[in-house]
């Protein structure tokens, strides 16, 4: 009996906490689970919303992933799409890591660039879209005014084949490389001070001090800021919309662009929800992968 | 009825009747002091006070000049208006989302050409009939046989029941805001595809202006070319919906019309809207475009047009294989979810109704005009003599051609959104010389054929 009084009052607290959860459980099945959910079983059927008689027609479950086989275009949105991804990410880290070496020395005038360099990340993404639009148009932009004043003929660069992506590259590395450079910055600032003294007495110089001393610390937030960027790439969708339309012709279609593109310009919504779901399936692989490579990173000695 | 009852009865009444006549003074002090006109309000005000109606369409000089008389409706209705204009497919996809919800964020929309079949068919948009049938609702001067057969046929059900009312007849000409340019070359205003080709030739890069201009929707813009070429969008429509674009005809006037673009196009046209084209004509950037006439009148019209005295217009050239310039309707529907469906057709009475139009032609020179009354007035003749030209003649001439062979039939089937994007892409990739004319819509047909099959089309291959 008194065992029992003992065990009860922790099993009445862990209950307790349950049922305290229960809302935020009921909250994210009503809002996360339930619409993939949804995804997943109408990828199985042809939904048309044109044709009612589509819904819920399982006669050929697998009949929207046979199609995703044969769709070309398709196919080279998954290829536009590992290139943004790659340079985007890429050279996100690059900067973002540099800008933060940078801006992690003790200067007043350094502190208040700081909050400048943040400026394109807190942006509401469309607003960042027509600033780029703007940007490439050739008869509003100051930059191709600049360019022809300075006797240089600039194409458009959102409508030239060998510039449209890297329209888009630039655009979207403006507007997130301050976000890896944040992560880093405070990681930076949280950097034990002995580790690069111990590195001094050692008699490391600067290039030395960085690559064995503070990349390796920064291992785990770079691969996580990393990661962050690479699910942010492939959602990549205001740049896309308004600046380029996926044009010209396919060359900066991404995947989620086009997945929009067959729901809501061409009322497939099957099709779409069996794109979607291989983009969700490769998303979480990609990540898994990166992380069982990379690793999570280790203290240093 | 006893006596006393009688009394309470009419004791109840005299003590209504009192409040009535304060709260009717006080309300009529404040509307007045509002400078409201009475009359009209005591029209509308129990019906519809307090209804919000939601509008949308994709922008258009119509709207343009037509906001400027909403204070007017919403006086005369009491209901409030609010009308969002989008660029063409911004709208098109955001309504055609909501139309497929049945949803009630919408009470009066734009019943686009290219969506009206699937709109219509889909059952997406309200039967009009009803509502012309119904005196109570619509007076018979209201007239609605009074729009033209031909811009009425998109906005009807295999029924032939009106399902929208048109407020534009869309009629495709070309139109040169530099014409001294062309004259000054020695050239005259190109009637047929090689004219159109020596012309800008000729004038490309004169006084620092582009020979074309045009906006991305290619759809729209190049069929006139593809079957001038002898080209064709679907074998047999609205029957056979089978793509003809594996052609030589329609590789050659692919590569045609790309040329048009890049080679006399100015820069950056491949993302141009309608209304940025319109503003390089305007501005005095680029001379020649072939598009309906709405973006045309501008350049004669518009107080902060360049190009007044130098405008000129002509029925668009035509190809080896006849003269194909594009026509259309765009109209006035009500989604049938709207709550505010009775709000919705006394806003589209009035939009479209025969004073309205005429208000447009007279006050803005509005020119896609698609009631037979007015297009056949003296006003509108004099409103579309535009520098001295009369275009009336050219907008009747385009409504002519389009109505005998019915080769706009393409445009109405509920599939042409999806086949129109394939037609936009496969423009841009021989634009951007990605492909060759015939790669790129071999292409284009390859890719039509699937997205077909996905929409339960048969194709006759």
């Amino acid at each position: 009996m008194a065992a029992n009084l003992k065990r009860d009052p922790e099993d009445l607290r862990q209950k307790f906490y349950w049922f305290c959860l229960w809302p935020a459980f009921m909250v994210l099945i009503a809002v996360t689970l339930a619409p993939t959910i949804y995804l997943f079983v109408i990828s199985f059927t042809p939904l048309d919303l044109t044709r009612p008689e589509t819904s819920w027609d399982f006669s050929k479950p697998l009949g929207q992933y046979k199609i995703i086989w044969e769709d070309k275009r398709l196919h080279n949105s998954w290829w536009v799409q590992a290139k943004l991804s790659f340079w985007t990410v890429l050279i996100q880290m690059i900067l973002g890591f540099l800008f933060a070496l940078f801006l992690n020395v003790k200067s007043k005038l350094l502190e208040a660039l700081r909050t400048v360099f943040l400026i394109p990340m807190v942006l509401p993404p469309i607003v960042v879209a027509i600033i780029w639009k703007v940007l490439y148009t050739p008869d509003i932009s100051p930059f191709h005014w600049a360019a022809e004043g300075l006797g240089f003929m600039v194409p458009a660069l959102i409508t030239d084949p060998d510039w449209a992506l890297w329209a888009i590259i630039i655009a979207d590395i403006w507007e997130w490389f301050p976000f890896v450079m944040l992560m880093i910055l405070s990681a930076l600032q949280m950097m034990p001070e002995e580790y690069i003294e111990a590195a001094k007495i050692d008699g490391a110089n600067v290039w030395q001090m960085t690559w064995y001393v503070t990349i390796p610390y920064l291992k785990g937030v770079l691969i996580v800021a990393a990661l962050f960027r690479i699910v942010d790439s492939i959602k990549a969708f205001p740049l896309i919309y308004i600046l380029t339309d996926g044009g010209p012709g396919s060359l900066t279609e991404v995947t989620n662009y086009y997945s929009f593109m067959q729901a809501f310009n061409f009322s497939y919504l099957g099709y779409s929800s069996a794109i979607t779901v291989t983009l969700v399936i490769a998303t979480i692989l990609a990540s898994w992968g990166i992380i069982r490579l990379v690793g999570w990173g280790k203290p240093i000695d | 009825m006893s006596t006393d009852d009688k009394k309470t009865v009419t004791g109840t009444t005299s003590r209504i009747s009192r409040r009535k006549i304060i709260k009717t003074a006080g309300a009529a002090s404040v509307l007045a002091a509002s400078g409201m006109a009475f009359p009209a309000i005591t029209g509308y005000a129990k019906e519809f006070s307090g209804v919000t109606l939601q509008g949308a369409s994709f922008s258009s000089t119509f709207f343009e000049y037509l906001k400027g008389y909403f204070p007017e409706f919403e006086e005369q209705t009491g209901m409030k208006l609010n009308f969002v204009t989008n660029a063409f497919p911004v709208f098109n996809q955001r309504t055609d989302l909501e139309l497929s919800t049945k949803g009630s964020a919408l009470d009066v929309i734009n019943v686009t050409f290219i969506y009206s079949g699937r709109w219509i068919g889909a059952n997406w948009v309200e039967n009009l009939r009803p509502y012309v049938d119904d005196e109570n609702m619509t007076p018979p001067d209201w007239d609605w046989k009074d729009f033209v057969g031909g811009t009425m046929a998109a906005m009807s059900g295999a029924n032939g029941d009106p399902y929208a009312f048109p407020w534009e007849a869309g009629a495709m000409i070309m139109m040169a805001s530099r014409a001294d340019l062309i004259e000054k070359a020695g050239k005259k205003m190109p009637t047929t595809f090689s004219e159109l080709v020596d012309v800008c030739d000729a004038i490309h890069g004169q006084e620092r202006m582009a020979a074309f201009t045009a906006d991305k929707l290619h759809h729209w813009n190049f069929i006139p070319y593809l079957m001038g070429h002898g080209g064709g969008v679907f074998k047999d429509p609205p029957g056979n919906l089978t793509p003809t674009w594996d052609t030589p005809e329609a590789g050659k006037a692919a590569e045609y019309y790309a040329d048009l673009l890049t080679k006399y196009g100015p820069s950056g046209i491949l993302s141009f809207t309608d209304s940025q084209a319109m503003q390089t004509q305007k501005n005095g950037r680029a001379n020649i475009r072939t598009q309906a006439i709405t973006w045309g009148v501008p350049l004669a019209k518009d107080p902060d047009s360049k190009v007044k005295d130098t405008v000129r217009y002509s029925i668009m050239p035509g190809g080896p294989a006849g003269n194909f310039p594009g026509s259309n309707s765009h109209g006035f529907g009500i989604p049938v979810g709207s709550k505010n469906k009775k709000a919705a057709w006394e806003f589209i009475k009035w939009a479209v109704g025969k004073k309205m139009t005429k208000t447009l032609v007279e006050k803005h020179g509005y020119p896609s005009v698609c009631r037979q009354s007015i297009i056949s007035s003296e006003a509108f003749k004099e409103a579309m003599t535009l520098n001295g030209q009369d275009v009336a003649s050219i907008f009747l001439e385009v409504l002519k051609l389009g109505g005998k062979s019915g080769y706009m039939k393409y445009r109405t089937v509920p599939q042409f959104p999806q086949i129109g994007d394939k037609l936009n892409k496969a423009i841009e990739r021989v634009a951007t010389k990605q492909q060759s004319g015939m790669e790129s819509m071999a292409q284009a047909q390859a890719e039509a054929v699937g997205d077909l099959k996905k929409s339960g089309v048969k194709i006759d291959l």
